[in-house]
């Protein structure tokens, strides 16, 4: 549905701008899904007419002038030299927002110096008004020009309006006229709804002596009205019938069409217009019969369409044959025409299931049909008959015909229903005032029927075909108030908060991505033996009157268990082992005790599973896999940018080890064990174990996860095999690539290290593949030599790295 | 014998080489035989020239017609060949054992623990947490268990020996006394943890183990609700059919208070009619005054229960000791 802000406006004061109305409606329920501008611009652009044009005093290209601008004088500087004094100008007064093309940033009219004498506006070149590319001079209006006159009015343009998209929910057919959406702002504001007159001088000759109407089933035709207009002159619509249609997207088709679909769009009801002429006489006057279709009888609609009709068709026919396809189209064969003189005009409501069918079936969906199908208003049908007969006479001339042809053999009594105001502000949890969900309800044109301090009842007007029980005036009631008005109460008890609730489950997932890695999850002991908790940390809690003293002190770290756990697995045969442990550390720190969550990692034996053949099936565990494992959890948690840097000498447990570092935090550590403890724990091969400080890993966590899109061209790689001295690490090769940032480089990658034969000693070989890509071409061997030979460069120039063929 | 009789036997005798290829140099044989460039059927094609030439169409066609036959023939004997050499010097064994990757499995404390937060989280509850070390007022002063009560026996809890003489807590009720001192009602949290007790470990008893600490506070909680959310929740973890019973009992921090049974089939394999789980009650007013909550507004219950012993009811575990041993045959089994 689309209406225009002035539109309303016809109906209903109200002081938003139409930014406020959209807002407004869609509050109300009515989405707004679309707001364009129709008409205006060129505001703040007036005609104004040179009284003395003198050269600048301080400046050879300018001019000094005094412009009036319909209300007085005002002194401008100006660059043309295409006018004189007493030529009638566009005149942008400060303020004027200028128009530009679309997507430019719109610049304003203000009063300033220009070299030193005052301006207080422009006049404006063709150019400026996006009216022409003569940017040559300003423009020069013709001499009958009215001074003052806004310039957009003097270019005959309309005034500046807004046409709304609305999005009318399918419960709300009386929302599909303006009139409706009209009645809702007279709701909400308090305001009254100003309906046109429809009041005016009938003829002589009385209407029910031109036409009858017969109507074989009230269920499917609940009223027909009918109208006879004599003597209209068939023609094109006055320009404002014409733009109102215009606007919202109707052809204009002829001034008796015009008022029907005018009428329409204001009050929501369908109208249909018959030349009178060409429908069957019986008796002197044609009887419109509306009946079903018989079966296999054909019609042709107005767009020249043939439609075979079934027995569940429902037609508007004469005597002899059918006119209209009820609700959907007009026939054909009495169409409005240049030689129409009489006019039957059809105000209507048909059974909405019935039109719906039929729209459905011939596929055939109109403005008219998609009102019905929705549920027409039943009680409005002579008003809007009335009011189109009366803009017919108004825009096409002839007479009315006295009185009016109006079948309706069933009228429905008014439904009544009764609000009780607790009930409402049980069901809303607020406190509404009676007195104003009772104006409201009038407001949306109910009738109070009876009140006491408790509730109200009220009788339904014929447009609200939705409202059918206590609950639907409690939504009225809400919409009117504004749900934005209801204050939010937490949910009840129904949600719990805690900040730990978010780690719960950051650590949940941490061991599903450990369990994946093949580690299988342990639980320690928190009390141990304080020679035990000393080789990984010194700083212990120790208890009062320890139990035994195997158990007398709070972990310091996780390691020490999971040590002991590997012994308890050695014991029974099992030297394949891999475990991880979440857990709390204790640590005294001063005078109180700090607890901690760590995450430890050891692995031993077999990388896999025993199998019965390949290669490699036998390999044990080393420290690629324990880095591995490391590389998936952070990489998992959103950690970046964790470095290892190597100890340089044994610690109380590992003989080779390196502290993980980010930034300047050392986050954990991992190593290998001393094989001494190895023995002592009776433990065979290599251990490796590897302890990570959780706290500071979930404060490093960065958690936005931004797909890449899809590389679109072809990559080019190259690789590179250099000896290096044994000191050389694969993190300062990263170091020396990154700094050397060959162009197009989009990964590096380690995928060999050899040492030994052709190696001498104190080297290793170390070989790169590195991919060059760029995003929106495909590369040319050429680019990509260029960016390889400097990254080369830098390799052995930073290395010392001999690079092999 | 015209050119015209001479192709069918020689199509004929060709298709029968063709079936009898067996091996790579049988069908290159074959195949040189008759459609190689010194074939015997090429030189039938070659022989077309010298035919008069109304009679070469009719016999160029009969011989093309034929060369199709044979080609088709000679691709399935090739294929046959092919198909031939290429079948497995080695068998498959599909009754060997697959390769598998090493795969982790999470600690069966975990699991339960992950089951219990998973049925409350369902009824809104968030999880919460605190320290393991504590202080005597949340662990015991907050929670109205006086000076003097057989709970704060010395025997009973672990004492950190540091000047502030803090405690490892004995329960994770010491959590709820910290989330209401820092939030408003209402409150609905599940506190899984680790709390202590002087125990020597034996088959039943472990220094360490784990208990889950229930709290849910607002207006006009009940019985009633305390009632229906311990019986949903130990339905989810112990099977639809579980029955609950509540006893009356006493709790410090709790007013009423009640242990809660259960029976279902694992009990009565077990002999007995119910097994006690849990302690419960309604929060004590002297609580809520201790942490700033007017009790004529707010009501509330608690309830807390072992992570251990649900884990042994259910996967029959009988030595809680196992759970922190880490014995990898123990830790796959989950």
């Amino acid at each position: 549905m689309k209406v225009t802000y002035n539109w309303l406006r016809e109906y209903v004061d109200f002081d938003w701008t139409p930014e406020e109305l959209a807002e407004r409606l869609t509050m109300l329920g009515v989405e707004v899904e679309g707001v364009e501008r129709a008409g205006g611009g060129l505001e703040g652009i007036v005609v104004g007419q040179v009284l003395t044009r003198e050269q600048h005093p301080n400046a050879d290209r300018l001019t000094l002038c005094t412009v009036n601008d319909g209300e007085g004088e005002r002194s401008i500087v100006c660059g043309a030299t295409n006018f004189q004094a007493g030529d009638k100008v566009a005149l942008a007064l400060p303020g004027t927002e200028m128009p530009v093309p679309e997507g430019e940033k719109p610049f304003t009219i203000k009063v300033g110096k220009i070299r030193g004498e005052r301006s207080e506006g422009m006049m404006c070149s063709g150019k400026e008004l996006m009216l022409s590319d003569d940017a040559e001079g300003i423009l020069i209006l013709p001499g009958d020009a009215v001074v003052g006159q806004p310039f957009a009015e003097h270019l005959g343009r309309s005034q500046e309006d807004r046409v709304y998209d609305l999005e009318i929910t399918p419960n709300r057919p009386d929302l599909n006229g303006v009139i409706g959406l009209a009645r809702e702002i007279a709701a909400l504001t308090g305001n009254p709804l100003k309906l046109p007159d429809t009041n005016f001088q009938e003829g002589t000759e009385r209407a029910e002596n031109l036409v009858e109407v017969r109507i074989e089933d009230a269920s499917l035709c609940p009223r027909y009205n009918a109208r006879v207009i004599r003597g209209v002159r068939v023609g094109p619509s006055p320009d404002w019938l014409r733009e109102a249609l215009d606007k919202v997207g109707v052809r204009s088709i002829n001034n008796v069409v015009d008022v029907t679909n005018y009428v329409m769009l204001e009050s929501g009801q369908p109208l249909h217009a018959f030349d009178l002429h060409l429908l069957a006489k019986a008796g002197g006057r044609p009887t419109v019969v509306i009946r079903q279709a018989t079966e296999g009888e054909v019609f042709t609609t107005l767009d020249e369409q043939e439609h075979e009709l079934g027995s569940e068709r429902l037609l508007i026919a004469d005597e002899t044959k059918g006119i209209a396809l009820a609700g959907v189209m007009g026939g054909l064969n009495t169409e409005i025409g240049e030689g129409t003189e009489d006019v039957l005009l059809e105000c209507a409501c048909f059974q909405p299931q019935n039109i719906r069918a039929t729209s459905k079936a011939l596929g055939l969906s109109t403005d008219a049909s998609y009102r019905f199908e929705r549920g027409a208003d039943v009680g409005v049908t002579d008003w809007a008959s009335r009011r189109a007969a009366r803009l017919i006479v108004d825009v096409a001339g002839g007479e009315l015909a006295a009185g009016v042809v109006d079948a309706w053999p069933e009228p429905a009594e008014p439904i009544e229903i009764t609000l009780r105001h607790e009930r409402a502000n049980t069901l809303l949890g607020v406190e509404l005032n009676p007195a104003e969900s009772i104006a409201h309800l009038c407001g949306l044109g109910m009738e109070v029927v009876a009140e006491s301090n408790e509730s109200v009842t009220v009788r339904v007007p014929t447009w609200r075909v939705d409202l059918k029980r206590e609950t639907d005036l409690i939504e009225e009631v809400c919409r009117l108030h504004g749900v934005d008005r209801i204050p939010a109460t937490p949910p009840r008890g129904a949600r719990g908060e805690n900040e730990f609730d978010a780690i719960h489950d950051v650590l949940s997932c941490l061991r599903q991505w450990l369990a994946a890695q093949g580690l299988s999850e342990a639980q320690g002991q928190t009390l141990i033996r304080a020679d035990e908790a000393e080789r990984a940390e010194s700083d212990m809690v120790s208890l009062e009157r320890p139990l035994s003293s195997d158990m007398n002190v709070l972990r310091p770290s996780l390691l020490p268990g999971l040590l002991d756990s590997l012994k308890q697995n050695a014991t029974h045969g099992s030297h394949d082992v891999g475990l991880f442990e979440i857990g709390r550390v204790f640590r005294a720190k001063e005078k109180s005790v700090c607890e901690g969550r760590r995450l430890a990692i050891t692995m031993t034996g077999r990388r896999d599973p025993t199998h019965w053949e390949g290669a490699g099936r036998e390999e044990t565990v080393g420290m690629p896999d324990l880095l591995g494992v490391l590389e998936v959890v952070l990489s998992e948690l959103g950690v970046h940018g964790v470095s290892r840097a190597r100890r340089g000498k044994e610690t109380g447990l590992f003989v080779e080890s390196a502290a993980l570092v980010l930034g300047k935090k050392e986050i954990g550590e991992l190593g290998q064990l001393l094989p001494t403890l190895a023995r002592d724990y009776e433990l065979r091969g290599t251990v490796l174990m590897a302890e990570l400080n959780l706290d500071l890993l979930l404060q490093c966590r960065s958690t936005g996860h931004a797909f890449k899109v899809l590389p679109q061209f072809p990559a080019i790689e190259r690789d590179v095999a250099m000896l290096v001295p044994e000191g050389v690490t694969h993190e300062r090769v990263f170091e020396v690539v990154r700094q050397a940032n060959p162009e197009y480089l989009a990964r590096t990658n380690l995928f060999d290290v050899f040492r030994g034969k052709n190696i001498p000693a104190g080297k290793k070989s170390m070989a790169y593949a590195f991919t060059y890509r760029h995003g929106e071409r495909t590369l040319t061997d050429q680019e990509v030599n260029g960016a390889h030979e400097k990254l080369v460069v830098a390799l052995h120039r930073e290395l010392g790295a001999e690079i092999r063929d | 014998m015209s050119l015209l009789d001479e192709i069918e036997p020689l199509k004929a005798e060709a298709l029968a080489a063709l079936m009898a290829v067996s091996d790579q140099s049988s069908l290159d044989s074959a195949k040189g035989a008759y459609l190689g460039p010194q074939g015997k059927f090429t030189g039938l094609l070659k022989q077309l020239g010298t035919l008069p030439k109304e009679e070469r169409p009719a016999v160029g066609k009969a011989i093309n017609v034929a060369k199709g036959e044979l080609e088709k023939a000679l691709k399935v004997a090739r294929d046959k060949v092919e198909l031939g050499g290429a079948g497995p010097d080695q068998l498959v064994d599909f009754t060997a054992p697959g390769r598998c990757r090493r795969s982790g499995r999470l600690h069966p404390l975990t699991q339960v623990t992950e089951d219990i937060v998973r049925s409350f989280r369902k009824l809104g509850f968030a999880v919460a947490d605190g320290p393991e070390v504590e202080d005597e007022y949340h662990c015991f002063d907050a929670l109205n268990t006086p000076v003097d009560h057989p709970a704060r026996d010395a025997q009973d809890t672990f004492y950190v020996d540091t000047p502030e003489r803090p405690l490892l807590r004995t329960h994770t009720s010491s959590v709820q006394i910290r989330v209401m001192q820092e939030q408003q009602p209402p409150v609905r949290i599940i506190v899984p943890g680790r709390v202590y007790r002087r125990d020597t470990a034996d088959a039943t008893h472990n220094p360490t183990f784990h208990q889950v600490e229930g709290l849910y506070v607002d207006r006009g909680v009940t019985v009633g609700d305390l009632k229906g959310t311990v019986e949903f929740v130990f339905r989810e973890l112990m099977g639809p059919k579980t029955q609950i019973r509540f006893r009356p009992h006493y709790f410090s921090y709790t007013e009423p208070s009640f242990e809660i049974d259960f029976a279902n089939a694992l009990t009565r394999k077990m002999g007995k009619d119910w097994l006690e789980i849990a302690g419960c009650g309604m929060v004590h007013p002297a609580v809520f005054e201790e942490v700033g909550y007017d009790p004529e507004e707010w009501s509330g219950w608690a309830f807390g229960f072992g992570i251990e012993r649900i884990a042994m009811l259910r996967y029959g575990i009988h030595d809680i000791r196992l759970f922190y041993e880490n014995d990898m045959r123990f830790l796959k089994q989950f």
